[in-house]
């Protein structure tokens, strides 16, 4: 079986969902915990908010995230959970680009 | 998106997380000054027997564990949420931590209200039959202990916290032991062994106002780090495009 390194057309076997780069951003807060509120996920990637609902609509809809809609009070709020299909997309993403990327010292 | 940018957003998350599931900032610098206020309450004589709106000080002071989850909770709501609540990963060697403070809390309530049941009965029931009270404070004073552990499992959700609220509950015991052995105990000693129990029981208990002098100092500066710790995570946030 050919490496990943070895074939030229790998890079076109990535996840294009994961890979552009806000996506793969939101990906990577969701993965480092259980649930997230909208606020934050927008404060830590630096999106704003119509992308950010719009990189969400498009995750969800690929299955890697599910929205979590709750009311504190009487105000809505909204986060986010990452799926196990989108941690396996994540965690395929991660191993494709470090096979694909030249080793550190040789350009 | 570089990688270490990832890592970044990685890190911070999971600072951000733990700062809400575990930690209190400034809820255990202020439960650690509270410890120190109460210690020095106790040691003043004046302030021991004083009344505060025709009720006894002591009668606020046992209160003071729960008027500290109160602060916890506020401060934790105005301070720490700012950015919405981000639940950190199921983390069980903490959380088996955490449950052991808890269970030993408990321990050590249960014990306490064993030994003041026994004090009382000794003292109130046995030596002094005439019903007679020397003493007596209110008689919810006597499940006080049970009423300390309810909260426990719900609003304590570090171990930092579980330290805080241990140390202040213990605060409160100590104000409640002269009522429990030496008001309800017997006046006059009958036998060397209970005037040794004495003994050893006050030593025991100086040893702990001293023990807790220590932890509130250190509370005190461990909250204001963690505290700072969050202002940090803050000011590493991107700003907002």
């Amino acid at each position: 079986m050919a490496k990943p390194e070895d074939n030229p057309k790998a890079i076109l076997d990535l996840d294009r969902m994961v890979h552009e780069p806000a996506r793969l951003a939101i990906l990577t807060v969701l993965a480092s915990a259980k649930e997230v509120a909208f606020l934050f996920l927008q404060r830590v990637t630096g999106l704003n908010k119509g992308n950010l609902s719009s990189h969400a609509q498009k995750l969800e809809a690929a299955g890697y995230l599910e929205t979590v809609k709750a009311f504190q009070g009487r105000i809505p709020v909204t986060s986010f959970r990452i799926t196990e299909e989108g941690r396996a997309a994540l965690r395929l993403y991660h191993h494709q680009m470090r096979a694909l990327l030249p080793k550190e010292g040789k350009p | 998106m570089t990688t270490p940018d990832l890592k970044v957003l990685e890190s911070l998350t999971r600072d951000y997380a733990a700062f809400q599931s575990r930690k209190s900032g400034l809820a255990t610098a202020l439960g650690g000054l509270m410890a120190i206020i109460l210690v020095l309450t106790a040691l003043s004589p004046n302030l021991m027997g004083a009344d505060l709106l025709k009720r006894p000080l002591l009668d606020y002071i046992l209160f003071v564990p729960f008027l500290w989850l109160v602060l916890k909770w506020l401060g934790g709501l105005l301070l720490y949420r700012g950015l919405g609540t981000v639940k950190a990963m199921p983390d069980e060697r903490y959380e088996r931590r955490r449950w052991f403070w808890i269970l030993g809390l408990a321990l050590f309530l249960m014990a306490f209200l064993l030994v003041g049941l026994y004090s009382f009965m000794n003292g109130f029931l046995i030596q002094n039959p005439s019903g007679e009270p020397v003493c007596p404070p209110a008689s919810w004073v006597l499940w006080l202990p049970l009423l300390y552990l309810l909260p426990m499992p719900w609003v304590i959700r570090g171990i930092e916290e579980a330290r805080v609220y241990a140390v202040l509950v213990s605060q409160c015991m100590i104000w409640l032991v002269p009522l429990f052995l030496f008001a309800f105990g017997p006046r006059n000693p009958p036998d060397r062994v209970w005037t040794m129990a004495g003994h050893l029981s006050m030593s025991a208990f100086l040893i702990l106002i001293l023990l807790i002098q220590i932890w509130g100092a250190l509370a005190m500066i461990r909250g204001w780090k963690e505290h700072r710790n969050y202002l940090a995570i803050l000011r590493a946030l991107p700003q907002e495009s």
